[in-house]
């Protein structure tokens, strides 16, 4: 039992392929040198990559889900750091009921989010679309930054910032100059998982997207119900490209797998 | 009382930021499915589920969740059982290759499917060349289509949920069992299975949940022939402007997640 059956080794290779072949056959798809999209394509090129490029509607939704992207990673670091912290080093009545709150937004599905912030936000209150967007994935971001940096935290000994205040220094000074230096790649890999989840998020940014706002997952399912080219296989060949730079990158220097 | 202030300090502007911007809007979106022109009820579930497409709708729903869920359940544990003996080298770049979909845009592992399924698919002119079939079928916007992209979409966290399980498990106790004589067979269901319950649990709400809230799959390899709640409830308010009818689909959406939660971690106990 403790060797390698054979058969479970059939069924890990089997799934591994199930779960990898797809980027396999984007990536070829991606790179085909026809008009219309068939599968194997009968000759390669660079041509759709180029053009995905150069089509004003994918520049303009880049921009955007990059601007979402860093803004919600931010806000939602900003908020959940001192979040973390205050779970971790002082013991608040009603902890478990804070961290219930704030855990809320991974419970209700993004599509609901969406549609309330919609109603509520920007019907009733004329917020800018693109503030409720920044606002819906900042909450949608929040329980990651709060889990990724607890679990730094907790591998960081209590007693050093305590240390740091009896020998002087305030409770801000202890956190900035002794606390967050050592959770820097905890922090790191927050930012990493947070702005990840942001740029592929769908179901949020649904409703909150409009004529001139619109993020780059969006714009890709608004293009497809339309065209039947190569063009989503070229953007999403870049995207898995991106994807396994950015995560190759991330594991080698903070070991984001552990956080996942 | 001075830390208290502190810590409290520190957790305000999140709670209040969560408290505004996400669970009153949330709540207000959620009361609407509650009343109807005012006076409280649940009238609207009553009208909503009167529609057979409306039921429909929720059962194919339920009936993908429950089948990606087992299917997930059944490759995953022996996949995962292979996975964490597997020695180190080789581990790291298999585990890489199970959590890589998971930073991948859902979409873009989405798009695969109609590039394999679609009319000039590879499935389809196999088939064609084969003679198996005269004509290309119809394989895209199928349940059969949604149910495989659901699959490869949620099957990874499973997978690390019972890997991290089984991780858990020390090798001496199959060594036992192997050792008082129990078969494979046995040493699965009355050691490995026990013992690793709570990842299955895990990953089994975090597959179902994924399945029944899912947005990207239904409206890219389903579109308006087979339709699931998220979907649904999409076109009840870019289609049909029917506001009250997208509360009652969000409030069944949270409902069923909800209620598949509780019931998995009671059957834990």
């Amino acid at each position: 039992m403790n060797r390698l059956s054979r058969g479970a080794l059939l069924m890990l290779v089997l799934a591994l392929a199930f779960l990898v072949g797809p980027f396999v056959v984007v990536f070829l798809a991606g790179f085909s040198g026809g008009e219309s999209l068939k599968f194997p394509p009968e000759t390669y090129s660079w041509r759709w990559v180029r053009h995905v490029l150069e089509v004003e509607a994918f520049q303009r939704s880049l921009v955007t889900s990059l601007w979402v992207g860093f803004g919600s990673t931010f806000s939602a670091l900003v908020l959940g750091v001192p979040v973390a912290y205050a779970l971790s080093r002082f013991q608040v009545p009603g902890r478990e009921w804070v961290r219930t709150a704030l855990t809320l937004p991974l419970v209700v599905p993004g599509i609901i989010v969406g549609l309330a912030l919609l109603n509520h936000m920007v019907l009733l209150y004329d917020l800018p679309v693109t503030a409720s967007l920044l606002v819906g994935h900042t909450a949608l971001l929040l329980p990651y930054t709060v889990r990724v940096v607890s679990s730094s935290l907790a591998n960081l000994r209590v007693d050093i910032d305590d240390a740091a205040v009896t020998l002087g220094a305030t409770r801000l000074q202890a956190f900035f100059k002794v606390v967050l230096p050592n959770i820097r790649a905890g922090v790191a890999a927050a930012f990493v998982l947070a702005f990840i989840t942001s740029f592929n998020q769908v179901p949020v940014s649904l409703f909150l997207t409009g004529p001139g706002v619109s993020t780059l997952p969006i714009e890709m399912m608004a293009y497809m119900e339309t065209s039947y080219d190569p063009s989503i296989a070229a953007l999403s060949t870049l995207l898995v490209a991106f994807t396994i730079v950015l995560v190759a990158v991330t594991e080698k220097v903070l070991g984001i797998s552990k956080y996942v | 009382m001075h830390r208290n202030r502190i810590a409290w300090g520190l957790l305000a502007p999140a709670l209040a930021f969560v408290g505004v911007f996400f669970l009153l809007p949330v709540l207000a979106l959620l009361a609407g499915a509650f009343h109807v022109d005012g006076v409280p009820g649940i009238g609207r579930f009553v009208q909503f589920f009167a529609d057979p497409l409306h039921q429909q709708v929720y059962w194919r729903t339920l009936r993908l969740a429950g089948l990606a869920t087992l299917v997930s359940a059944l490759v995953c544990y022996p996949a995962a059982m292979a996975l964490v003996r597997v020695p180190p080298p080789w581990r790291g770049l298999l585990t890489g290759l199970v959590i890589l979909p998971l930073m991948v845009s859902p979409i873009a592992r989405t798009y695969s499917w109609i590039v394999l399924l679609g009319r000039n698919g590879v499935v389809n002119s196999t088939l064609v060349g084969a003679g198996v079939i005269e004509q290309p079928v119809q394989m895209l916007f199928t349940e059969a289509a949604v149910f495989v992209g659901l699959l490869q979409l949620m099957m990874p966290l499973m997978l690390v949920s019972l890997v991290s399980a089984l991780e858990n498990l020390p090798s001496d106790v199959l060594a036992a069992a192997h050792t008082l004589g129990a078969s494979r067979w046995q040493t699965f269901t009355r050691v490995v299975l026990p013992l690793t319950q709570e990842g299955l649990i895990i990953g089994g709400t975090l597959v179902f949940t994924g399945c029944v809230t899912a947005y990207i799959t239904p409206a890219m390899l389903g579109g308006p022939k087979v339709l699931m709640l998220e979907t649904l409830l999409y076109q009840k308010v870019n289609v049909a402007g029917d506001l009250p009818a997208a509360s009652v689909i969000a409030v069944l959406l949270l409902l069923t997640t909800i209620a598949v939660n509780q019931g998995l971690r009671r059957v834990a106990r």
